[in-house]
């Protein structure tokens, strides 16, 4: 069994495989890349193929076989994050490799008793910060120890292999639990009003050049779609290593509709090519396409676009301007 | 007995100077070790630091880069920028900790095919040692 | 004292006057933004411009937009555009002169001075006045910074949160402008490469499990490419995200291009990645600091283009973006360019 628990870097915190020492430190915010590294990993061998004097072209199936994992210290909006991506990742074909991470991995959670970052807005989204969706146990912390509950039969399978380590809650250590809830949602500083306005309303501006007012100063990097814990987007490309006898693999590897060649063809028009559409592709894409496929945002509300962002493009100013642009 | 250990070493020797060096050293019946597997570029000047990371990406155990000598280029000025620009490789791959015998460079005129053979049999000396090249080659 | 008002005052009459297309300049950010680029293009909006310590972003990285805007229109408007630069800004200016990516009449300088300070490392600060988050950024009196937090305000000494490039920078005042606003005082510079001092006295083997390890946490998300200036080719060499095909491209074109790195974000492709865009930065890179500021993961990417500066001025006595009129770094060579190293 890996655990994966929060460690503190010069620039964040990270999910990183070490022994669970102690508790999780206070001053954990949430970990700059979102657990879905862990789950949908930026690099996936599909397969490795190898062509051989005898038997010509063999290929190798690669699918992950790994022990399992538990990974400590997930914020509710990452849990939600990855129940969005098992809802892209299953329907008419369940992603085989996806499963594979997804299934071996248990997800504990901290509820937040205060906003991990200046721009949460999860209860906006129909979040919240002790929000259960997407985890399998759920940790708050009382001050002194955790308020722990089991959500999944994974999650109660984890508590029940210590059971000596936990004893039943009593009444006041509920109340505490509830308190330091409502609290944490009261904390949140910033809101996207009326984010259900947004889908109808979005559909409307497809054409609009509000867009290009709003993408002035994107530098067209990956850090938006990189860090954001549904973004899904993936490139498929061989990797060859030797051309005669032909050896390589196939690889899936993170990719992201804020770079121009997305979608370029190879005849060479680009249908969006310039950052406006692209822009206007993410948050169409989470704001109005997402919710007619299966009716949920996709997006959670995490603030890592709006905190990483080069050069400060703020997803709530964005869309709040949207969802008022021409009224 | 232990097999020892035979650096593969991409040389990117310029056609002028060096790469006839080379022939003299094999029209001459020089022996020198097989270790070197040359391309011939133009000039040492079109060697782009692109072509050095890329060999020892694509697992070379060294790189050396030969030309004419400065004065003598073919082209005038190449081997010029070649010196310039190589150095900063050169330091640059030294600083990220890339053993410094792994990427080397040459002045080696048409005439001197004594010189290109000791070249590479010192470059074979000096790598065996040191092994494999693992931290910059790709999986 | 850089006044706001004045800068204000001059944007202001440029738009009215149609001198410059449009301005770029500073605006207050949202929560936890200190400043973020703002384009002002009409004279009311002038407002919003700020001047502060939080002003961190080069600016002349926006007029590869500017350019491939002009490249894309029938009847491109040909006046220029109006920026802010700070002394790093200003010798960026002056590389992409020399590389004749744009011309003098191109852009309209205001520059300012950073007087005795600087800009401030975000994170510094952050750390600094933790647990009470920064929200906003002023220049105090008397060398210090003050920071309005969630919790008050604080003043705190510059030398404690500014940038170390700042700390590091030979040229806090701007080399090249149009008008500047500030005084021209020289900071004392006694050692430009102290980033990379204790780096290099580091064993070889130390160095290498240094860099293994920062390497093998990049994203190749490519922000450090992207918020470059200097980088502004159509076509990156390595990994492009923009390949620069037309309708007229032929097939045997595009099945020559060659794949230098490979897209997934192994260790070794990231770090062929990274040298790649160092040694195409030898001599152009002023130092401006933002590809380590955007690096999501904390690459340690000074210390790496710092090197390279370095030896530009050890080994050839190369100095960045002083001078517009003298050629780029590698397209010159002096006869005496040492040759030590070679057999």
């Amino acid at each position: 069994m890996k655990v994966f628990f929060p460690k503190k870097e010069a620039f964040g915190w990270t999910l990183t495989e070490a022994a669970a020492d102690g508790a999780i430190p206070s001053d954990y915010s949430y970990a700059v890349v979102p657990p879905k590294k862990l789950i949908f990993p930026q690099e996936e061998i599909f397969f490795e193929f190898q062509q051989t004097a005898d038997e010509g072209l063999q290929l190798r199936e690669t699918l992950p076989e790994l022990p399992p994992q538990v990974i400590v210290g997930v914020r509710p909006c990452d849990g939600r994050a990855v129940a969005a991506l098992d809802q892209v990742f299953s329907g008419s074909f369940e992603d085989p490799y996806y499963w594979r991470r997804r299934r071996a991995t248990i997800l504990v959670g901290l509820a937040c008793n205060t906003p991990p970052s200046n721009n949460c807005f999860c209860s906006s989204l129909e979040g919240s910060p002790s929000s259960e969706e997407g985890l399998d146990v759920l940790l708050t912390d009382l001050g002194d120890r955790y308020y722990v509950r089991g959500l999944t039969e994974k999650g109660k399978e984890l508590i029940r292999a210590q059971s000596s380590l936990f004893s039943d809650p009593t009444e006041e250590e509920k109340k505490l639990r509830n308190k330091i809830s409502q609290e944490g949602a009261q904390k949140i500083k910033r809101h996207l009003e009326a984010a259900r306005e947004l889908p109808p309303k979005l559909k409307t501006m497809f054409d609009s050049p509000f867009w290009e007012e709003a993408a002035l100063s994107c530098i067209r990097c990956g850090i938006c779609t990189y860090l954001c814990p549904t973004c899904h987007c993936f490139d498929i490309n061989d990797e060859t290593r030797a051309l005669a006898p032909l050896k390589g693999r196939r690889v899936r590897t993170w990719d992201t509709c804020q770079f121009p060649d997305f979608t370029m063809h190879s005849s060479g028009h680009n249908p969006r090519p310039n950052k406006a559409a692209r822009l206007r592709q993410r948050l169409l894409h989470k704001f109005l396409y997402f919710v007619e496929l299966y009716d949920r945002f996709q997006c959670v509300g995490c603030g890592r676009c709006l905190d990483l962002c080069p050069v400060g493009i703020d997803i709530i100013e964005v869309l709040s301007k949207a969802r008022n642009h021409g009224a | 007995m232990a097999e020892e250990f035979e650096p593969k070493i991409m040389a990117f020797i310029c056609k002028w100077c060096t790469s006839a060096g080379a022939d003299l050293a094999g029209v001459s019946r020089l022996e020198y070790p097989s270790n070197v597997i040359p391309i011939q570029v133009m000039c040492s000047g079109s060697v782009s630091p692109l072509y050095v990371f890329s060999a020892l990406s694509q697992g070379a155990d060294g790189v050396l880069v030969s030309g004419c000598h400065p004065g003598d280029c073919h082209y005038m000025k190449g081997n010029y920028y070649a010196r310039r620009r190589l150095a900063l490789v050169k330091k640059l791959l030294e600083y990220i900790g890339l053993e410094p015998e792994r990427f080397q460079m040459s002045w080696v005129s048409a005439t001197e095919g004594v010189k290109f053979t000791q070249i590479i049999k010192d470059l074979v000396k000096e790598l065996q040692p040191l092994g494999p090249q693992t931290k910059l080659r790709r999986n | 004292m850089v006044s706001e008002d004045k800068l204000r005052e001059e944007v202001k009459k440029l738009l009215q006057e149609g001198k410059i297309k449009y301005f770029i300049g500073y605006e207050n950010g949202g929560p936890g933004w200190l400043a973020r680029p703002a384009f002002i293009q009409q004279p009311e909006a002038v407002s919003r411009l700020i001047w502060s310590p939080g002003c961190v972003h080069n600016l002349t990285r926006f007029l590869q937009d500017e350019k491939r805007r002009r490249a894309r229109e029938k009847n491109p408007d040909l006046r220029p555009v109006g920026l802010i630069v700070k002394g790093c800004d200003s010798r960026a200016i002056n590389v992409l002169l020399q590389e004749k990516y744009i011309e003098r009449k191109d852009v309209y300088l205001i520059g300012v001075s950073c007087e005795l300070l600087g800009v401030v490392d975000e994170a510094k600060i952050t750390r600094r006045l933790y647990p009470a988050k920064p929200l906003q950024v002023r220049f105090g009196a008397k060398e210090t910074i003050l920071v309005l937090t969630d919790q008050g305000e604080r003043e705190i000494a510059a030398s404690e949160v500014l940038a170390d490039r700042c700390l590091e920078c030979p040229a806090n005042f701007p080399l090249v402008a149009d008008i500047v606003l500030g005084e021209k005082i020289n900071r004392p510079n006694p050692q430009p490469y102290q980033s990379i001092a204790s780096f290099e006295a580091k064993s070889l083997e130390e160095r290498w499990a240094f860099w293994q390890e920062q390497f093998s946490r990049c994203l190749r998300c490519y922000a450090c490419r992207s918020v470059c200036p200097m980088c502004y080719c159509d076509e990156c060499v390595a990994d492009s995200i923009v390949y620069a095909v037309s309708a007229d491209t032929t097939a045997e074109e595009k099945a020559q291009k060659v794949k230098w790195v490979e897209r997934n974000p192994e260790p070794q492709e990231n770090i062929f990645y990274h040298l790649v865009r160092a040694i195409h930065l030898a001599g152009r890179c002023v130092d401006c600091g933002e590809c380590e500021r955007v690096c999501p993961v904390g690459l340690p990417l000074r210390l790496l283009n710092k090197k390279l500066e370095k030896e530009a001025k050890a080994l050839f006595g190369y100095e960045v973006g002083l001078d517009a009129n003298s050629p780029p770094l590698i397209s010159c060579f002096r006869d005496n360019d040492p040759q030590d190293f070679i057999r």
